[in-house]
């Protein structure tokens, strides 16, 4: 389709691209896109506004904290490269995969333990758990509930006693759960 | 006999219902005999059994045996002149019948009343011998059992029933399929819904077509015999006998605890083949009339699969919505409330098979539709009773097809040709794998999580054939296809062949291959929790690449239905309640069940006075203290649990599996944790607060329970604040009456504790009230109820009362460790 020409990235770029997230290069350039559809004033890179210009995150109860995945350590704007490598954690997991894939269940655990543990400390503490929580439910719970539920939840995934669930405790918390499934995208493959 | 074979393994257990067994079997046969004497009105519904059944949906029904009239009906008129006394015109005078024999009368509720109970009593035989019942499944037995007193019911020299396709359509097959679709695990189906549409519409044809055309093939040998059986009734022959039959595979794969994905495509796939093999039947059936077929009657066919299908859905969606509607309403009259769900479905199902369209499809929508509405609104009680019901019906049901499959072959007539059913056997089953290798190498492209080999022939290996391919070749018209009895034979083999020996072969197979088991565990909250931000994760990521997928439209669905659907149809507050809510809170009583389980269950001291209980006589302290105690650490933990803001919830139904109905083993407990509870708290209320108990009557336990069960309170369904949640807690069923007195005891002496004077934390607790104990709803209490009284403040206050000085011990972790 004569991707290449319309990416302003050279060949080798591409390359890099390539082996980093795995994406085929026909993903890239419909991702490429979306990313140029998204980027209104083309400005060559995303800026908050622009995702948040998309109507349904706004209506998504951690729709602030999947935006803020994509601009690491605090930047104001992502590029191209950044935005392939977010959604490369949702790729579909074919057969075996090492663990150090970007899509392998480890770094899809990784990518969503990271929604939760906003300041970075390696644990999602009490206080970062009460967040989501009252997030996702809303508005109709008392505090007290979510204190209770958090509580809960910590007390059950906690095996080191330090009150927060670490990397590790979240891991184990949901091998149950099918997660390649679960955090792929099929659109992704 | 068999049943004195077994008998002679457990002399003591299978005596009784050996004895019982003879009985009936003896009975039936004999029965039949006098039965046949024509009734004068059954004499004119009476149909031979090679009769053309008719196939409206008004045909009598007071046939169920298909017993004719064999024996001239000289008999009767000498019999009976003694008992018709109208039917005399005076003739001679006779002595007045002091005991008198009508067996006519009664005729038909008795048979099918004895029918009924032969089915159940051949379940609890099989469970009571466990040794067969381990190795063979329980559908072959039954098809054993149906065999055998077919042959018994011969053997005396009458005809044995035939199982009546209307029968079967329309009383055997709906509360099996109601049953299924209720507890249908809906987040499952939705995400596999594609393979497994894939496998129902697409397989079915593939099987339907092969399977036909390779037989008209066969019959064109010359060689046979059969070269008079044309291309359409092959054709029919192979629709009516390829589809997967629901009956079966739910029998067989219940009993082997496969995981629930290839539990749900297999059995998705019979229940959503319904379409398909309605359309096919009816297409077949009405052009074996015209000898060719037009371009436009292949395209109007495949309009009328849509038509079906999708119509059947409609009718369900229609009908469940009314129910779900109708049960916003009914709180005022709790008793009925199961019966709006069943007969709502129930005329789902007949309003779909009023338009030929498919009603296991509208029965299936209809329970999936109603279900989270329904569920929300009606109490507990009626929550358990439709469960009981379903479960109950299905299994009656079901046990009876299985018999009467077994007697429908030995009352047919059969025809037996070699050639025709070896090779229908032979091309079923080729079909299938060929079909199901096929499909799944088309539907892996699409799948996220590939089906392997292994899961591919345990699909291919559990596409049994039952009841419903019989019935549909019962419902074939004779003069049409005079092949009828040798399609009847080849199917019933075909039905023998996969019940018996892959019914019978596929648990071995499992263990052997190793296929991935259930899951028994439950749910925890973390996993809840974690589910639900990654459905949002994923909504989110999806609406960033601009993608409109699976979780994109879900996440659509679910906010139309929070902000509409659920205001309508939801009666109250309940409407409001966020899902993660509710799994919450019944986490956390069956935690605090199971803790104070763990706490030392032991047996209830049967010997506890209730008058002990509400002296708080230090001299029976050393009485309780035999109880095993509590430790502080986890009376805290369990106080703390239950004194949490817990708004009314209910217990869902995780999984669906129907034998096991006992998936609550908190049932029997739970009259014993309140009473354990109570009896913690007082121990440790005696203990430190050395209260002076206020001089109240002794009360006798009915009086008590009379008087907390007149609190109109007590019934007020109606919620009255957000803050202050409430649960109602249902004391034990009228059938444990001990527990029953013990736990009123309990509860009575509770309310008698003052407030104590520790009431700076202002904290809203448990509210604990009884309802009359008369109704069994011992597996899930909760029920709505006001808050208002003092004395629920009282109690309030004494239950959430954690002791003079609630150290806040958490060092015991609320799971024990090593548990």
């Amino acid at each position: 389709m004569g991707a290449e020409s319309s990416l302003p990235f050279s060949a080798p770029d591409m390359e890099a691209i390539t082996t980093e997230t795995g994406f085929s290069q026909a993903n890239i350039s419909r991702l490429y896109q979306r990313f140029q559809a998204l980027d209104k004033d083309e400005k060559g890179y995303l800026s908050k506004n622009d995702l948040q210009g998309i109507g349904e995150l706004a209506v998504n109860p951690i729709g602030d904290r999947i935006i803020n995945a994509f601009f690491q350590d605090g930047r104001e704007t992502t590029d191209f490269r950044t935005f392939v490598h977010v959604l490369a954690h949702f790729r579909p997991v074919e057969g075996t995969v090492g663990s150090e894939n970007i899509n392998s269940r480890l770094s899809k655990l990784k990518f969503a333990f990271q929604l939760y543990d906003q300041d970075k400390d390696g644990k999602i503490s009490r206080a970062e758990l009460l967040q989501v929580l009252r997030m996702m439910i809303g508005i109709q719970v008392t505090d007290e509930q979510l204190e209770s539920i958090t509580d809960r939840t910590i007390q059950e995934a906690d095996r080191d006693g330090d009150d927060a669930i670490s990397f590790e405790e979240f891991s184990k918390s949901v091998e149950k759960l099918n997660i390649e499934q679960k955090m792929s995208l099929r659109i992704l493959k | 006999m068999q049943a004195k074979g077994f008998g002679v393994l457990r002399p003591l257990h299978g005596l009784p219902f050996v004895v019982g067994m003879a009985v009936l079997l003896g009975l039936l046969p004999v029965l039949h005999s006098r039965g046949s004497e024509p009734h004068r009105m059954a004499r004119m519904a009476a149909t031979p059994p090679s009769h053309i059944y008719p196939k409206s949906v008004e045909a009598p029904i007071e046939e169920i045996t298909s017993a004719p009239p064999a024996s001239p009906d000289v008999h009767p008129g000498a019999k009976h002149p003694a008992n018709h006394s109208f039917d005399g015109h005076g003739k001679k005078r006779k002595i007045f019948p002091v005991l008198d024999v009508d067996y006519t009368h009664v005729r038909l509720p008795f048979e099918i009343a004895l029918w009924i109970l032969l089915a159940c009593l051949m379940k609890l035989g099989f469970h009571v011998i466990p040794t067969i019942s381990g190795i063979v499944p329980e559908s072959c037995l039954l098809i054993v059992v149906g065999l055998l007193v077919g042959g018994l019911i011969k053997a005396v020299g009458e005809d044995p029933p035939i199982l009546q396709s209307n029968i079967f359509f329309l009383f055997l097959l709906p509360p099996i399929i109601l049953d299924a679709g209720y507890f249908l695990p809906l987040r499952q189906f939705t995400e596999n819904l594609g393979t497994i549409l894939i496998f129902a519409v697409v397989g079915t044809l593939w099987n339907a077509f092969f399977v036909g055309a390779l037989l008209y093939a066969v019959c064109q040998i010359g060689a046979t015999g059969l070269s008079h059986i044309g291309l359409l009734a092959n054709l029919l022959f192979g629709s009516i006998i390829s589809a997967v039959d629901p009956v079966a595979v739910l029998a067989v794969f219940e009993e082997i605890h496969i995981n629930e994905l290839l539990h749900i495509l297999v059995f998705g796939e019979s229940l959503l083949n319904d379409a398909v093999t309605v359309v096919l039947y009816h297409l077949f059936d009405e052009y074996a009339t015209f000898d060719k077929i037009t371009f436009t009657d292949i395209i109007l066919g495949f309009l009328s699969f849509f038509v079906v299908s999708l119509g059947g859905v409609f009718v369900g969606v229609v009908y469940g919505i009314i129910a779900a509607f109708t049960s916003r309403f009914t709180s005022h009259i709790r008793v009925i409330e199961p019966l709006f769900v069943f007969l709502y479905s129930y005329m789902a199902y007949l309003s779909a098979e009023l338009f030929h369209l498919s009603g296991i499809m509208a029965l299936i929508a209809a329970g999936v539709v109603m279900r989270p509405y329904v569920e929300a609104n009606i109490s507990h009680k009626s929550h358990t009773t439709i469960k009981y019901f379903l479960k109950m019906w299905s299994s009656v049901s079901e046990t009876l097809i299985f018999i009467f499959l077994g007697v429908s072959t030995v009352a047919g007539q059969h025809r037996w040709e070699w050639t025709f059913v070896i090779s229908t056997l032979i091309f079923c089953l080729i079909a299938r794998v060929l079909g199901v290798l096929g499909l799944t190498w088309f539907i892996n492209k699409f799948r996220i999580v590939k089906l392997t080999p292994k899961d591919q022939f345990i699909i291919a290996y559990g596409g049994l054939r039952g009841a419903i391919a019989f019935s549909l070749g019962y419902l074939i018209e004779k003069k049409h296809f005079d092949m009828r009895e040798m399609f009847l034979t080849a199917i019933i083999t075909v039905i023998f062949f996969t019940v018996f020996v892959q019914g019978m072969t596929i648990r071995p197979l499992v263990d052997l291959l190793a296929v991935k088991k259930k899951q028994e565990t439950k749910r925890s909250i973390n996993e809840e929790i974690h589910t639900q931000f990654l459905d949002h994760l994923l909504t989110g990521i999806e609406d960033i690449c601009g993608h409109y997928g699976h979780h994109h439209w879900k996440d659509k669905l679910n906010r139309f239905n929070k902000k509409y659907i659920k205001k309508c149809l939801i009666a109250g507050e309940r409407s409001k309640e966020p899902q993660l809510i509710a799994f919450y809170h019944k986490m956390e009583m069956k935690q605090a069940i199971e803790l104070v389980e763990s706490g030392g269950m032991g047996k209830i001291p049967s010997a506890v006075s209730t008058v002990s209980m509400q002296n708080i006589n230090p001299k029976t302290l050393p009485v309780e203290r035999i109880l095993p105690a509590l430790s502080k650490d986890k009376e805290e933990e369990i106080r703390k649990i239950l004194r949490n803001n817990l708004q009314k919830t209910r217990q869902r139904l995780r999984s669906y599996n129907r034998h096991t109905l006992v998936a609550d083993p908190y049932e029997e407990a739970w009259n014993q944790m309140l009473l354990r509870r109570q009896k913690a708290r007082q121990l440790e209320q005696k203990i430190n607060n050395y209260l002076t108990v206020p001089a109240h009557k002794i009360d006798s336990p009915t009086m008590s329970r009379a008087r907390i069960g007149s609190d109109p309170l007590a019934y007020d369904p109606k919620p009255d604040s957000e803050n202050l949640p409430i649960i109602t807690i249902d004391p034990a069923s009228p059938q444990s009456p001990e527990s029953a007195d013990l736990v009123s005891e309990a509860l009575k002496g509770m309310s008698r504790l003052p407030p104590s004077p520790e009431e700076d934390e202002d904290e809203e607790g448990l509210v604990m009230r009884t309802k009359e104990p008369s109704s069994p709803g011992t597996d899930d209490v909760f029920t709505p109820g006001a808050s208002d009284s003092p004395s629920n403040q009282r109690m309030m206050r004494c239950l959430s009362d954690p002791g003079p000085r609630p150290e806040p011990e958490e060092g015991e972790p609320f799971i024990p460790k090593g548990k």
